[in-house]
C-alpha cells in the first residue's frame, strides 16, 4: 500500500498531502516526521536526487524538485524500489505540467493540473499510471496515443 | 531591449511574493462555488474554484456535513457543461468529496450515462468515480458494464475497471469473484498496464486456492509477461508457490528456480531486484542458489542511484543474518559504503560488515566505525550498538576492543535510548564473557560518575551490588558508589545505599568501613535514604539492633520478593491502616499474565538490566517461584528446565493456547497458558484432557484446573506427569481443552448463571530429548574439552543420508540435541564440504556435556557425521549417542 504522498515547500509548509489507509490521528505525526526528515537531509540537495529511508516496516523515498519537496511513503509491496518508480512518475509529470522544475509559485499556479496528475498516478494507495505522456493526455480526457 | 529585462524582473518579484492561494479562506471559496449554479456556466472560472476547493482539502481543511453536501450538489450541476477540462475536474472533485450513500443517487444517472458514452475517456473516469462512491446494491446494477469494461479494447477503460475490481474486492468480494473469466482474458492483453492490473486482481481473487495460483504461475512463467511491474508480481507469486510446494523430491531441484534465475538477467532493474530478493528469501536456500543473486546485488552496491544501493545493501544485510559467508565477497564494496552520503545506507553497510567480518577484521572495522559514529543519529547508533553486541558474543576473544569501543561511545553525547542500549550491551557481555567482567564493571563505574539519567544510574548500581562483591578487588568500587551518595539526587542516593549494604554483606573485610559510610547516610536529607541506611545497619549488625544470621541477611538483600509486584501493589492499595500489620503472606502468588495487547508486541530482546535478576535466568526463576507456590508441585524438587512456549492453536482462533514444558528430575509439568478472545464468553473450570497413550513412560499424577477465564485475561491450567527419575523419556501427547462456557452480556459485562460444557481440540505436543538439555555455553571450548579428559568420551560415526546442504544437516543435529553452539561454529561457510561444530550444554541430572561434531558431504549430497561426546558421566555420553541414533 502506498501510504502517503506529500508535497511541501522548502520551509516545510504542506502544499498537497494524500494519505491512504493511515488513521487520521496518525497523519499529523507522519507530516511532522516527513518534514523533519526533509529539513535534515534535503538542504542543498540536487534537484531530483533521490533520498531513501526506512522506519520499521515502512519505506520512504523523497526528493527535491525545484523548490518543492516530494515524499512518498509505502509499505509491503511498495518498498523503496516501487516508491522510486512512483516518485519518478510524479516528478516527471509535475515537470511536464510546469514545463520545468517548479518554483513554489509555479507549482501553485498549476495546482489543479497537478492534482489531476496525482489522481491518475495514485488511486487509493495503488499505483495506476506510470507514463507521463499518457498522464498528460489522460488529464485532458484524451485517449493515450498507443491505442 | 531593456523592456523585456525589466518585465522579467517584475515577474520574478511577483513570483517570490505572490501565491495564487494567498489569504484563501474556506467561507469565501464556498461562496464562490455558487458560480456552479449559473445558468451560463463559465468553465474556466469553475475550474479555478474547484482548484481552490482541492487546495483547501489538500491542506487538511475539512467541510462540515452541510457544507460538503452543498458543494457536492453544486458540483453535480457541472455535468451540464460539455467542457472536457472541467469534466475531468468534476470527476476528481466528486471523489474527493466522497458523498454519503443518500447523496450518491444524485450523480448516479449522470455517471451511468458517461459510463456508456462513446468517448472512451468518459467511460474510464466514470467507472473510477462510480466504483469509489458506490455501495453493494448499486454495484449489482452496474456489474454488467464493469465486466464489459474489463475486456474493453481501450486499455484505459480496462485498467479503470480492473483497478476498481481490486478495491471492490475488499468490500464486495462475492461480486468481484464472478468476473474471473473476464479478468483471465485481460491477463492476456497486449497492453502492459492492463496485464499488470489484471494479474494483480486475478491473484487476489484466487489467493486462497493454492492449485489455481500454482497453475497461474506455471502458465505465465512460460509465456511472455510484458510489463516489468507484472513481472515483479509474478516473481512474488512464484516465490509463494515455491514456499508452499517444497523441493522436488526426485531430482532435489527447486521448482521455478530457473525462472527466478532467468529474471536476474532481465533488462529492468526492478525485475532483477525482485528476483534477487526472492532467491535470497527462499527457505533453506543453498549457497549454489544464492551465488547469482549475490552477484547482481553486489553490482548494485556501486550504483549511482541511492535507492538501488539502499535496496541492495538492505537485502544483503538480511542474507548476512543467515548466510554471512555468502556475503563476504561483497565486503570491499560494503566498506566503501560506510562513507555513503545517505546515513541509512552507511548504517546498513556497517551492520552487515559486522555480521560478515571474521575475527581478524574486527579491529580494522572498529576503527572505521569510530569515525562514522559521530555523524549519525541516535536511532542508527542503537542499531550499530546491537550489532556490536552480537559480534562480541560471536568472537568472545575480541571482547577487549569491543568493550573499549562501547565505553568510549558511552562517554559521548547521546539520548537515553542510546545510552541504555550501550549499558544493556555491556551488562550482557559481562554476564556472558567472564573475562570481560572486571573491565566492564569499571567502565560502568566511570559512566555513573557523570550520568544524567537517574534510571540508568540506579540500574547500574543494582547490577554493581550483585556483581561487584564477587570480583577480585571489591574495594575499588566503593569510591564510585559512595560518590553517588554525596553527589546525586535522592533516588540514586537510595540505590547507592542498598549497593553499599550488599558489599557489606558479601565482603567481610569491608564490613567495618561500610558501616562508617552507612552511618553517614543517617544524616541524609531524604527519608528514604535515611530509612534504608537504618534498616541495613540493623540487618548487617552495625547498629544497636541484634545481629541476624548471615544467610538470612543475604536472602534479604539479594533475594527478590517471592510475590509478583503487581499483586503486592494491589494488596498494599487495599490495605487499610489498622492495628493489624500488613502481612506479606496474604498477597496472592498466582501470576496473572499480561493482557492480550501486550502479548502481541514483538518479542523483546533480552535487555541487560531491568528487574533483578534479569536475562534468561529470570524466566526460569519466575517459573520456579510460581510452580513451587502450587502445593501439588512443591514436592517435585528443583526445576531443571522450562521450554519456550509451544503454540497449540493457530493464530486468531477463538481460544489461544500455548504450553510450557517444565522438566523436573522425576516429573514433567505442562503449563497451558490459555486466552479467551471472545468478549461474549466467560469460560469456567478450564482443564486440558491429555491423552498420553503415545508416551508410555509417563503417567498423569495431577491436574490443576483454571477456575475462570474471562475475555482477554490469560490464565493457566496445569497437568503433571510422573516419569522415571533422571531418564530423558520422550513421547507424544494429544490435548483437548475442556470447559464450561457462559454467555456474557456485552453491555453489562455480567455472565449468565448457567453454562454449557464444551470442548476444543488442541494440537499435539511432543516431549523430545532436547527438552532435557540446558543450553549453557562455555567461553573457551578447547580448554573445557581438554580439562574434561577422555575418560567418559564416546565417539561414533553416523550416516545422515541425503541432505539439502551441509548447513541444513548441522542445523538439524543442533536442534535434535538442543545444545548451545560455541564460537560461532553453527554457521557453515558456503561451498564447504566439511565442517566442525562445537556444542555445550547441561543434561538432566546437572551433568555438563560437550559435543564435537564433524560433518562431511559428498557429491550426491550424502552427509556423514562423526560425533564425539565428553561429559562427567559415561551414561550421559551414551545417552547423547542414543538421541542421535534414534533421531
Amino acid at each position: 500500500m502506498l501510504l502517503a504522498v506529500l508535497f511541501s515547500n522548502s520551509e516545510g509548509n504542506i502544499l498537497i498531502e494524500r494519505f491512504h489507509g493511515v488513521p487520521a490521528e496518525e497523519r499529523l505525526h507522519w507530516r511532522t516526521f516527513l518534514v523533519k526528515l526533509g529539513a535534515d537531509n534535503l538542504k542543498g540537495a540536487k534537484s531530483e536526487e533521490l533520498f531513501v529511508a526506512s522506519h520499521k516496516s515502512v519505506y520512504i523515498v523523497y526528493t527535491m524538485l525545484g523548490d518543492v519537496c516530494i515524499y512518498v511513503v509505502g509499505k509491503d509491496e511498495y518498498d523503496e524500489l516501487a516508491l522510486a518508480e512512483v516518485i519518478f512518475v510524479i516528478t516527471s509529470s509535475v515537470k511536464d505540467v510546469c514545463g520545468k522544475p517548479p518554483t513554489e509559485r509555479l507549482f501553485l499556479d498549476k495546482y489543479g493540473k497537478i492534482c489531476l496528475c496525482l489522481d491518475e498516478i495514485v488511486w487509493k494507495g495503488m499505483l495506476e499510471n506510470t507514463d507521463k505522456d499518457r498522464i498528460r493526455r489522460l488529464i485532458r480526457l484524451k485517449p493515450p496515443t498507443d491505442i | 531591449m531593456a523592456q523585456p529585462f525589466v518585465k522579467k524582473d517584475d515577474d520574478r518579484d511577483d513570483e517570490a511574493e505572490y501565491s495564487p492561494f494567498i489569504g484563501i479562506e474556506k467561507g469565501a471559496v464556498l461562496q464562490e462555488a455558487r458560480v456552479f449554479h449559473d445558468p451560463q456556466l463559465d468553465p474556466r472560472r469553475c475550474s479555478q474554484v474547484i482548484t481552490k476547493l482541492l487546495y483547501l482539502l489538500n491542506q487538511g481543511e475539512t467541510f462540515t456535513k452541510v457544507e460538503a453536501t452543498e458543494v457536492f450538489f453544486a458540483v453535480t450541476k457541472l455535468f451540464q457543461s460539455r467542457d472536457i477540462g472541467l469534466r475531468r475536474m468534476v470527476y476528481l472533485m466528486i471523489k474527493e468529496l466522497s458523498p454519503s450513500a443518500d447523496e450518491v443517487i444524485i450523480v448516479t444517472s449522470s455517471l451511468m450515462k458517461d459510463m456508456n458514452s462513446k468517448t472512451d475517456m468518459y467511460r474510464a473516469n466514470a467507472i473510477r468515480v462510480l466504483c469509489r462512491i458506490t455501495d453493494g446494491t448499486l454495484l449489482t446494477q452496474i456489474e454488467r458494464y464493469l465486466k464489459q469494461a474489463i475486456v474493453d479494447k481501450n486499455p484505459v477503460v480496462a485498467s479503470a475497471a480492473l483497478v476498481s475490481g481490486i478495491h471492490l474486492l475488499q468490500t464486495n468480494p462475492e461480486i468481484v469473484k464472478r468476473w474471473s473469466n473476464e479478468v483471465q482474458e485481460a491477463v492476456q492483453s497486449r497492453a502492459a498496464l492492463v496485464q499488470f492490473h489484471a494479474l494483480a486482481l486475478l491473484h487476489q481473487i484466487r489467493q486462497n486456492d493454492r492449485l489455481a495460483v500454482s497453475k497461474l504461475v506455471t502458465s505465465l512463467t512460460r509465456g511472455s509477461v510484458r510489463s516489468p511491474l507484472a513481472q515483479c508480481l509474478l516473481i512474488r507469486y512464484t516465490s509463494q508457490v515455491i514456499r508452499e510446494s517444497g523441493l522436488n523430491t526426485q531430482t532435489g531441484d527447486r521448482p521455478f528456480y530457473d525462472y527466478l534465475e532467468g529474471c536476474l538477467r532481465h533488462k529492468a532493474e526492478m525485475v532483477i531486484f525482485e528476483a534477487a530478493r526472492a532467491i535470497t528469501e527462499l527457505s533453506g536456500v543453498t549457497s549454489r542458489e544464492l551465488t547469482p543473486a549475490i552477484t547482481v546485488l553486489q553490482l548494485f552496491l556501486s550504483s549511482s542511484k541511492p535507492v538501488l544501493r539502499f535496496a541492495a545493501i538492505r537485502t544483503l544485510n538480511k542474507v548476512a543474518m543467515t548466510h554471512p559467508m555468502a556475503v563476504t565477497n561483497c565486503n570491499i564494496d560494503m566498506e566503501s559504503l560506510i562513507s555513503d552520503q545517505n546515513r541509512s545506507i552507511a548504517t546498513l553497510a556497517i551492520t552487515t560488515l559486522l555480521k560478515t567480518g571474521n575475527e581478524s577484521s574486527v579491529d580494522r572495522l572498529m576503527k572505521q566505525i569510530t569515525n562514522f559514529m559521530s555523524d549519525i543519529a541516535d536511532e542508527f547508533k542503537i542499531v550499530v550498538v546491537e550489532a556490536i553486541r552480537s559480534l562480541c558474543l560471536k568472537f568472545p576473544l575480541k571482547y577487549r576492543t569491543l568493550i573499549n569501543f562501547l565505553s568510549n561511545i558511552l562517554r559521548e553525547e547521546g539520548g537515553f535510548e542510546y545510552k541504555k542500549a550501550i549499558v544493556d550491551s555491556i551488562v550482557i557481555l559481562i554476564r556472558d564473557i567472564p573475562d570481560a567482567k572486571e573491565s566492564g564493571l569499571f567502565h560502568l563505574c566511570e559512566f555513573i560518575e557523570d550520568c544524567e539519567f537517574t534510571y540508568l544510574s540506579t540500574q547500574i548500581l543494582h547490577f554493581l551490588g550483585n556483581e561487584g562483591p564477587k570480583t577480585s578487588d571489591p574495594s575499588k568500587y566503593i569510591r564510585y558508589i559512595y560518590n553517588r551518595v554525596i553527589l546525586e539526587n535522592a533516588t540514586v542516593r537510595a540505590s547507592a545505599v542498598s549497593t553499599l549494604a550488599k558489599f557489606g554483606a558479601m565482603v567481610d573485610s569491608l564490613k567495618p568501613r561500610i558501616f562508617v559510610l552507612l552511618r553517614r547516610c543517617l544524616f541524609d536529607s531524604d527519608d528514604e535514604v535515611r530509612d534504608r541506611a537504618t534498616l541495613y545497619l540493623n540487618t548487617l549488625g552495625g547498629g544497636d539492633g541484634s545481629i541476624n544470621g548471615n544467610k538470612e541477611v543475604k536472602d534479604f538483600l539479594f533475594g527478590s520478593l517471592d510475590v509478583p509486584l503487581v499483586n503486592l501493589e494491589m494488596s498494599l492499595k487495599n490495605y487499610e491502616p489498622s492495628e493489624e500489620p500488613f502481612d506479606i503472606d496474604s498477597v496472592p502468588r498466582e501470576v496473572k499474565s499480561q493482557p492480550l495487547a501486550e502479548k502481541k508486541a514483538p518479542g523483546k530482546k533480552p535487555t541487560g538490566l531491568g528487574a533483578p535478576p534479569s536475562g534468561p535466568t529470570s524466566t526460569i526463576d519466575a517459573y520456579e517461584k510460581m510452580l513451587s507456590s502450587i502445593p501439588e508441585f512443591s514436592s517435585f524438587g528443583k526445576l531443571f528446565k522450562s521450554s519456550a512456549p509451544v503454540e497449540l492453536t493457530e493464530a486468531e482462533t477463538e481460544y489461544a493456547v500455548n504450553v510450557v514444558k517444565h522438566i523436573y528430575d522425576g516429573h514433567v509439568v505442562f503449563q497451558y497458558n490459555c486466552t479467551n478472545t471472545i468478549p461474549e464468553q466467560l469460560l469456567e473450570n478450564v482443564t486440558v484432557i491429555v491423552d498420553a497413550s503415545e508416551a508410555e513412560e509417563f503417567s498423569e499424577v495431577t491436574s490443576k484446573p483454571l477456575r475462570s477465564l474471562p475475555y482477554d485475561s490469560p490464565g493457566q491450567t496445569f497437568v503433571a506427569f510422573e516419569k522415571p527419575v533422571g531418564v530423558p523419556a520422550i513421547g507424544k501427547f494429544s490435548n483437548m481443552l475442556k470447559f464450561i462456557v457462559k454467555e456474557v452480556d456485552p453491555s453489562t459485562g455480567e455472565a449468565e448463571e448457567d453454562g454449557v460444557e464444551d470442548e476444543y481440540q488442541l494440537e499435539d505436543l511432543d516431549v523430545v530429548a532436547a527438552d532435557y538439555m540446558l543450553k549453557v555455553g562455555v567461553s573457551n571450548f578447547r580448554n573445557t574439552w581438554e580439562s574434561m579428559g577422555p575418560d567418559c568420551e564416546r565417539v561414533d560415526e553416523y550416516g545422515l543420508g541425503v541432505r539439502e546442504s551441509l548447513a541444513e544437516a548441522v542445523g538439524a543435529v543442533i536442534d535434535i540435541l538442543g545444545m548451545q553452539p560455541c564460537e560461532g561454529t553453527e554457521v557453515v561457510p558456503s561451498n564447504s564440504r566439511s565442517h566442525t561444530c562445537l556444542l555445550s550444554g547441561v543434561f538432566i541430572g546437572n551433568v555438563k556435556v560437550l559435543v564435537r561434531l564433524s560433518f562431511g558431504i559428498d557429491g550426491p549430497k550424502q552427509v556423514a557425521m562423526k560425533l564425539a561426546v565428553r561429559s562427567e558421566d559415561q551414561t550421559v555420553s551414551d545417552a547423547i549417542h542414543e538421541i542421535i541414533a534414534s533421531g
